[in-house]
């Protein structure tokens, strides 16, 4: 990495940035303390416009809201674990290629063109009862009826859904990561291939470390994506539990608008849980890194 | 390496399978249950779509408008964002580049449900202008670190040779920062769009029903319905992407592309 010396200046970068920060402040910022507001229990339009705190009372205490932060925790964990370690063992296998492979350029495209919905209906295609592997496994005489298929999209254990992100996040990651390792492994890697290192040596001393950085903002992407998405639990999810996201929804399109601060709440919970674990993994992942280096 | 081969085309074959299950979906006329291929091809999915009055067309108009927009503005105040914090110090620099990134991490949900009663009261709910702003909010963050990176990997010195050879302001862009940028702005155009192309649940909320969008248009076939006819939807919905990418590498024709980099 070359360094940079950075300019100072007083007011230039600011009108630099200035249509970036207007529209974020507007819109982002603006967003988030209308909602905080609303969890507050200050809704003008329905004639509330006291401040209290019995509406994050309401939530926390209910037992739904156990059920829908694991089931939360759950998904986005599971999904993001193993879409990490997958998506930095393809990274670490096509950078070593020797030659440039036209598989990468074509794993650039499919994160990126690819909607989630998408993939949520190919997945479907897949692993439902009436997907081509419950079909397979029928030809193959293990099962005689579609519905004998174990049940991967409606179901408390929500496979369905994590197979979709997976599916969906492996090539983001990989792609990521790669970029990364691709110019590590070019140049270190060989150097330290030419000091008598193992190739497994090379990997967790060399390209593991140096490319963290790398790897955990990917994930941390598909983390926070995963924990606040409300798409693919809505279309697909068991009627219970169900996500923050879709309880949040579900009580915000309710007809009784007295359900709205208590959607609010849940988006704030959200958005604060969120925050949270990408500061806990954030720091925790820098120490490592300090560590290792 | 034998078994790392193995298993890395295991992986890869994992990610495409579901491309070739789907593309064979949208060209079946009946598939019984229990057959792993379709008894009878025909065009039934494809007629549905292409029919002149269906609303595919004119949900694929609103789409590429919407998102043809989102995506040039959104690229065009990522540039100056992205080198003011690529390549000046200033007060409150960390708390900008938190900003900027914040979206990524929180929700769209918290956001639209939080502005959605002032878009009402301020009538840019239910209209493209509302859907177009509440959109940047998710595609700026992704923009804006692109052009960062870019800003970063080019340095400072190009733009000073530029000063020291007495270019002025447009020349310095026109010859100097243009090259700079290309690959950031085609990686960036191609990300910026599909983030805004596939978006579903701002653009129902905020749009209200009254800006029907493509993903608005498959969403209810998710989970129910014609499997053959949300196929071919998918479909258009991937080669409208793939058409657009290609489109815009095309037009900003980066000739030695750096494919090693792939800005994200």
């Amino acid at each position: 990495m070359r360094s940079l010396i950075l300019k100072k200046s007083t007011w230039l970068p600011y009108l630099m940035l200035s249509p970036v920060l207007f529209i974020l402040g507007a819109f982002f910022i603006g967003g988030i303390l209308l909602a905080f507001l609303q969890s507050l229990g200050y809704f003008p339009i329905i004639g509330l416009e006291k401040f209290t705190l019995i509406y994050y009372k309401e939530v926390i205490t209910s037992p739904d809201f156990m059920a829908a932060l694991g089931h939360s925790f759950y998904i986005c964990v599971v999904s993001t674990l193993i879409s990490t370690v997958i998506g930095v063992y393809l990274a670490y296998y096509i950078a070593g290629l020797s030659h440039k492979n036209k598989g990468i350029d074509f794993l650039y495209k499919i994160p990126i063109a690819v909607p989630h919905i998408v993939a949520a209906l190919m997945i479907v295609f897949m692993v439902s009862q009436g997907g081509i592997i419950a079909r397979l496994v029928m030809k193959m005489g293990f099962i005689s009826e579609p519905n004998q298929f174990p049940s991967l999209i409606y179901s408390k254990n929500a496979i369905g859904i994590i197979l979709i992100y997976i599916w969906k996040e492996v090539p983001f990651i990989t792609l990521m990561v790669y970029t990364v390792m691709a110019n590590i492994q070019k140049n270190l890697g060989e150097v330290a291939l030419t000091l008598g290192a193992s190739k497994r040596q090379v990997f967790y001393h060399v390209i593991l470390p140096l490319s963290t950085p790398a790897i955990m903002s990917a994930s941390v992407i598909v983390f926070a994506y995963s924990f606040g998405a409300f798409e693919i639990p809505y279309l697909l999810g068991a009627t219970y539990p169900r996500t923050l996201p879709v309880w949040a929804y579900l009580n915000y399109i309710s007809p009784d608008l007295t359900n709205r601060p208590i959607a609010m709440v849940i988006s704030m919970i959200i958005t604060v849980l969120a925050i949270i674990m990408v500061w806990l993994y954030t720091a925790s992942l820098k120490k490592l890194v300090r560590y290792k280096l | 390496m034998r078994l790392n081969k193995i298993f890395s085309l295991t992986i890869f074959y994992l990610l495409i399978t579901p491309f070739i299950v789907l593309i064979l979906w949208s060209f079946t006329q009946t598939w019984p249950a229990g057959e792993l291929l379709p008894s009878e091809f025909g065009f039934r999915g494809w007629r549905y779509i292409l029919e002149p009055h269906s609303k595919v067309w004119h949900s694929l108009l609103v789409s590429l408008s919407l998102s043809g927009a989102v995506t040039l503005i959104s690229l065009i105040i990522s540039i100056p964002a992205g080198k003011a914090i690529a390549h000046y110090d200033f007060v409150g620099k960390s708390l900008v580049e938190t900003l900027i990134l914040a979206p990524i991490i929180v929700p769209p949900i918290a956001v639209g449900m939080g502005i959605h009663l002032s878009f009402i009261k301020y009538g840019l709910a239910d209209s493209f202008l509302g859907v177009l702003l509440i959109h940047l909010t998710v595609t700026l963050p992704y923009s804006v670190r692109i052009f960062i990176s870019v800003f970063k990997a080019a340095g400072t010195k190009w733009d000073e040779q530029g000063r020291t050879l007495k270019a002025n302001w447009w020349a310095r862009f026109r010859y100097i920062t243009w090259y700079l940028i290309k690959p950031g702005l085609v990686t960036g155009s191609a990300l910026v769009f599909n983030v805004s192309f596939s978006q579903y649940f701002l653009t129902f909320l905020i749009g209200g029903g009254k800006v029907i969008t493509l993903p608005l248009i498959l969403f209810p076939f998710i989970n129910s319905g014609d499997r053959v006819i949300a196929s071919s939807l998918s479909l258009i919905f991937i080669l409208s992407s793939l058409f657009f990418m290609i489109i815009a590498e095309k037009c900003i024709e980066d000739n030695q592309r750096q494919s090693e980099f792939y800005y994200l």
